[in-house]
């Protein structure tokens, strides 16, 4: 009765041809600037959280990206892992080299030029430089823009702007801190970070955020969608007694937006800067 | 021939022994009896050789119990407890063969089973040997540990290990919570293997059954030896008042053959209120099964 | 039914049972391989390359991923069935198994500290692979050896002391680990909560070596107090008298144990309720006699686990499910069960 179960799972064949890339890519912004750039049918897989653009919802999904099983990634027959390496357990990727896949790691360093060289090197190696140069010229134009523009804040009065995130394995609540991408675009769209120290994220307690008095609170997707509107979110213990608190100057802001650097940023920032300057919301 | 020399043993400053010195006559029905907490437990733990005494000596034979191996011992002495009831679920059969394990390896032999169905036969559980062990009555439970003990020592001159006269069974007030045909049942086997030339030292809480039963009867007091004496029909009655704190009245049954003690409170006359008297269930004391 | 076959015939049918998991577990999965397949693979890895296939792929994940997990699976399973078994021998109890007496626990606090604080030391390199079972050992160790003697006061094993105990030394070893992936940067943080909950995906020779290599002779010597085991059921006083030191017997077995279960939770990460459920169906369908449950529990124990980790792999495939989280799921019924049926039959008090 086993056997038969057994053989009753035939093996997946697809019959890809051997030039066409399968590519299980684990890593949110390698995956929309594939999109970005019209390469999105190289993808095959995708990791759990990775769901910008909307489209990708519809490639088989491998897991949540620290916690990935390397038959799983395997029984796609991809040629190839992407990843930013970012990734769990360690031994993942190497199990995945081990069964003769090549993994790609391509790490976004810290700025808006390397983005911008990763998405170059993906329109390279996908053969998309065309599209991917477009892109990225835009990209340059609309960054431009931004600088120009940010000379806009320099002398009327920057508030003090309190990024929150949602930390899933700790179940908690992180305040962003200083000197990284979502700091940076906060920076341009003429705000100031009510958290000093530099480093990723900050674990936040009660007190902490009454400290902090934020004139403004952003709050990422998971975080803000846990309690589902601005009331709710204010009356969080610690928020309610800081001014943004009081005043309700709480925004929902789609997490990859601010989180990394891409295309989109130029609009994020403009949009940022509509909420803490005059408090509308842009589309 | 087990033997105590000068033994004390001392726990949370309490002198629990003191200077005790016994010696258990072979091939006779050695019976140490005597008040809650005078050191009778203590007393067999030391003979046993499950615990060293802190001072003195003891011997089995003519070698130190503490030169022994556990081992060595298991095969010398066998020792029936108030109650033993195991962890899990075991067939009666199992829980005797557990007594024959000082004596094979890693399988019993062939003479391991016989020796259990020998001695279930000879308490009279043979028929419910695969019966688990659990669901038997507490009585039937004790007679299983009984067989276990004796598969324990189980000597046939002609195939086993060893002789009888070197097997010393202890019992240690294995009938405490039995109906009297239990106590009865039990006693008699002990009484049985002595006739077989088995030592037998039993500490029992019932002066009526250690009279009856005893060849060599010794009465512990505060961890000191109060009396010995190898005629236990005669024990004084100011040594049974003393020791235990009561009134003691020797009565002789209608027969005539054997003494059995009555037993009263001091003060209970003097209140007024209605006597307690102490004297053992089951009327004129019955004679030992062979 | 089984009860009235012999404890060799029993032990047969569970050998049987275990070939069919392992061929299952062989077989089934992201990807799936028909026995054929199989064949072909393994003859390819034996250097008979004539009948190798064309599909490398398969046969790397095969070689390289199924089988190690294929055997660590069935090898992690004996070893907590095994373990269970003992466990219970040595208190007594059949509430007693790895999870319960802090073993698991003290393993994943020793193996978190390596993962936060012996960044360098835990290389992959011989010695480095090492260093996260060693004190997996040493953390489990002295968790089982605290309870032990927390629970063996006046020499005897008081259950409700046991669980008490087990209970405290669980939350100081729980609250350990937590405090050290609060404090642990992210990889490392990860690493400590996925390894919670018990996963064997990754799987590698190398582990199937380790644990293999530690759980065969722990296995064979404690078989050979099989017969031991069996007395001291009656109590540690009777099998003192009929000449098994107790206190020897049982720092023996708990040594050995430990090794065992240390190393297996090293390499797969925290799997409760196994060591519980085994034994338990054992006793119930064939006997308590240690002759039969060590060698039985050891052969179901590695069916039950690779039947587990068949459906942790296939229910959400590609992705996966930790094993802790099915064990946890059959197990706590069947912890319930136990404990219900303790009271009613009024041993719960009996050490």
């Amino acid at each position: 009765m086993l056997l038969l179960a057994a053989l009753a799972c035939t093996p997946r064949d697809d019959g890809a041809a051997a030039d066409q890339p399968r590519v299980v890519s684990v890593s949110k912004q390698i995956n929309e600037f594939l999109y970005a750039i019209g390469a999105e049918g190289v993808i095959v897989g995708r990791d759990l959280t990775s769901v910008y653009p909307p489209a990708i919802r519809s490639k088989t999904s491998v897991g949540y990206h620290r916690a990935l099983s390397a038959e799983g990634i395997t029984s796609l027959r991809p040629t190839m892992l992407l990843t930013d390496g970012n990734v769990g357990p360690d031994v993942v990727l190497q199990r995945v080299k081990d069964v003769g896949i090549p993994v790609l790691v391509l790490r976004p360093g810290a700025g808006v030029d390397s983005a911008q060289m990763l998405m170059a090197r993906l329109g390279r190696e996908f053969h998309h430089e065309h599209e991917a140069d477009s892109v990225i010229a835009l990209w340059r134009a609309g960054m431009s823009q931004v600088e120009a523009d940010s000379a806009r804040w320099a002398s009327a009065p920057h508030p003090r702007v309190l990024m929150m995130h949602f930390g899933q394995i700790v179940n908690d609540y992180l305040a962003i801190r200083s000197g990284g991408t979502a700091d940076r675009i906060l920076r341009w769209a003429g705000g100031v970070n009510a958290v000093d120290s530099l480093g990723g994220m900050m674990r936040l307690n009660p007190e902490a955020i009454a400290r902090l008095a934020p004139d403004i609170i952003i709050a990422t997707d998971v975080g803000f969608d846990r309690l589902g509107s601005v009331d709710r979110f204010a009356e969080l213990p610690g928020v309610a007694l800081t001014p943004a608190g009081r005043d309700h100057r709480i925004y929902r802001v789609d997490e990859t937006e601010i989180m990394y650097f891409g295309p989109r940023t130029p609009a994020a920032v403009e949009h940022l800067a509509q909420l803490i300057h005059d408090g509308t919301p842009t589309s | 021939m087990v033997e105590l020399r000068s033994v004390s043993c001392i726990a949370g400053g309490v002198r629990i022994l003191d200077d005790v010195s016994v010696r258990f006559q072979p091939g006779a029905f050695n019976v140490i009896v005597g008040p809650n907490g005078a050191g009778k437990s203590t007393l067999l733990r030391v003979a046993t050789g499950l615990r060293a005494p802190d001072a003195g000596t003891v011997h089995y034979g003519d070698r130190l119990a503490s030169e022994l191996s556990m081992l060595e011992l298991a095969r010398a002495r066998a020792v029936l407890s108030q109650q033993v009831l195991p962890a899990f679920p075991l067939p009666a059969e199992d829980v005797v063969l557990a007594g024959r394990s000082p004596h094979y390896g890693m399988l019993p032999t062939h003479r391991d089973l016989e020796i259990v169905s020998e001695v279930l036969d000879l308490v009279g559980m043979a028929s419910r040997r695969r019966q688990s062990y659990a669901t038997l009555s507490g009585g039937e439970q004790q007679k299983v540990q009984l067989a276990r003990v004796l598969a324990q020592i189980w000597s046939d001159t002609a195939n086993d290990d060893g002789d009888i006269a070197g097997k010393v069974l202890f019992l240690d007030e294995p009938t405490a919570s039995l109906d009297v045909h239990y106590q009865l049942h039990v006693l008699g086997v002990a009484a049985m293997l002595r006739d077989r030339g088995y030592t037998v030292v039993a500490v029992l809480h019932d002066l009526n059954r250690a009279v009856q039963f005893a060849d060599h009867l010794m009465v512990l007091s505060n961890g000191r030896l109060a009396y010995e004496t190898a005629r236990p029909e005669d024990v004084p009655v100011e040594v049974l008042e003393r020791v235990f704190d009561v009134r003691a009245r020797r009565l002789r049954d209608a027969g005539g053959d054997g003494a059995y003690w009555s037993f009263a409170l001091h003060d209970a006359s003097d209140r007024g209120v209605s006597r307690r008297t102490d004297s053992q269930s089951g009327g004129a004391p019955a004679t030992p099964r062979d | 039914m089984l009860k009235a076959l012999s404890f060799g015939r029993v032990q047969w049918l569970l050998a049987i049972g275990l070939s069919g998991a392992l061929l299952l577990s062989a077989a089934v999965g992201a990807f799936s391989f028909t026995p054929a397949a199989m064949v072909r693979h393994i003859a390819h890895a034996l250097g008979w390359g004539a009948l190798s296939t064309s599909d490398t792929l398969a046969r790397n994940v095969f070689q390289q991923l199924r089988l190690p997990r294929v055997l660590l699976t069935a090898l992690t399973g004996a070893v907590l069935g095994v373990s269970g078994t003992v466990m219970q021998g040595i208190f007594r109890n059949p509430i007693v198994e790895p999870g319960l007496v802090g073993t698991s626990a003290g393993a994943a606090f020793g193996a978190s500290l390596v993962f936060v604080y012996g960044g360098a030391l835990a290389a992959p390199t011989v010695i480095g692979s090492l260093v996260v079972p060693v004190m997996a050992f040493i953390g489990a160790l002295a968790a089982t050896a605290l309870v032990y003697r927390l629970a063996t006061r006046f020499e005897k094993v008081d259950v409700i002391t046991l669980l008490l105990a087990g209970i405290a030394v669980n939350a100081v070893c729980a609250a350990g680990t937590g405090f050290l992936s609060f404090v642990a940067r992210d990889p490392q943080a990860r690493n400590i909560t996925f390894w919670s909950l018990g996963t064997f995906t990754t799987a590698t020779w190398r582990g199937v070596l380790l644990v293999g290599t530690v759980f065969i002779p722990c296995y064979a010597l404690t078989l050979r107090d099989a017969k031991a085991l069996n007395v001291l059921m009656l109590g540690e006083d009777e099998a003192a008298y009929l000449g098994v030191d107790p206190r020897r017997l049982v720092r023996r077995l708990l040594v050995l144990n430990t090794l065992m279960v240390a190393v297996a939770t090293a390499m797969t990460g925290v799997i409760a309720f196994l060591g519980l459920v085994v034994p338990h169906m054992l006793r119930r369908m064939r006997s308590s006699d240690y002759r039969f449950l060590l060698p039985a529990s050891a052969l179901f124990g590695a069916a039950l686990m690779s039947v587990i980790d068949v459906v942790a792999r296939v229910i959400i495939r590609p992705a996966e499910l930790p094993i802790g989280v099915i064990t946890a799921i059959v197990g706590a019924p069947v912890f319930l069960a136990i404990l219900l049926r303790q009271e009613r039959d009024g041993v719960a008090r009996h050490g």
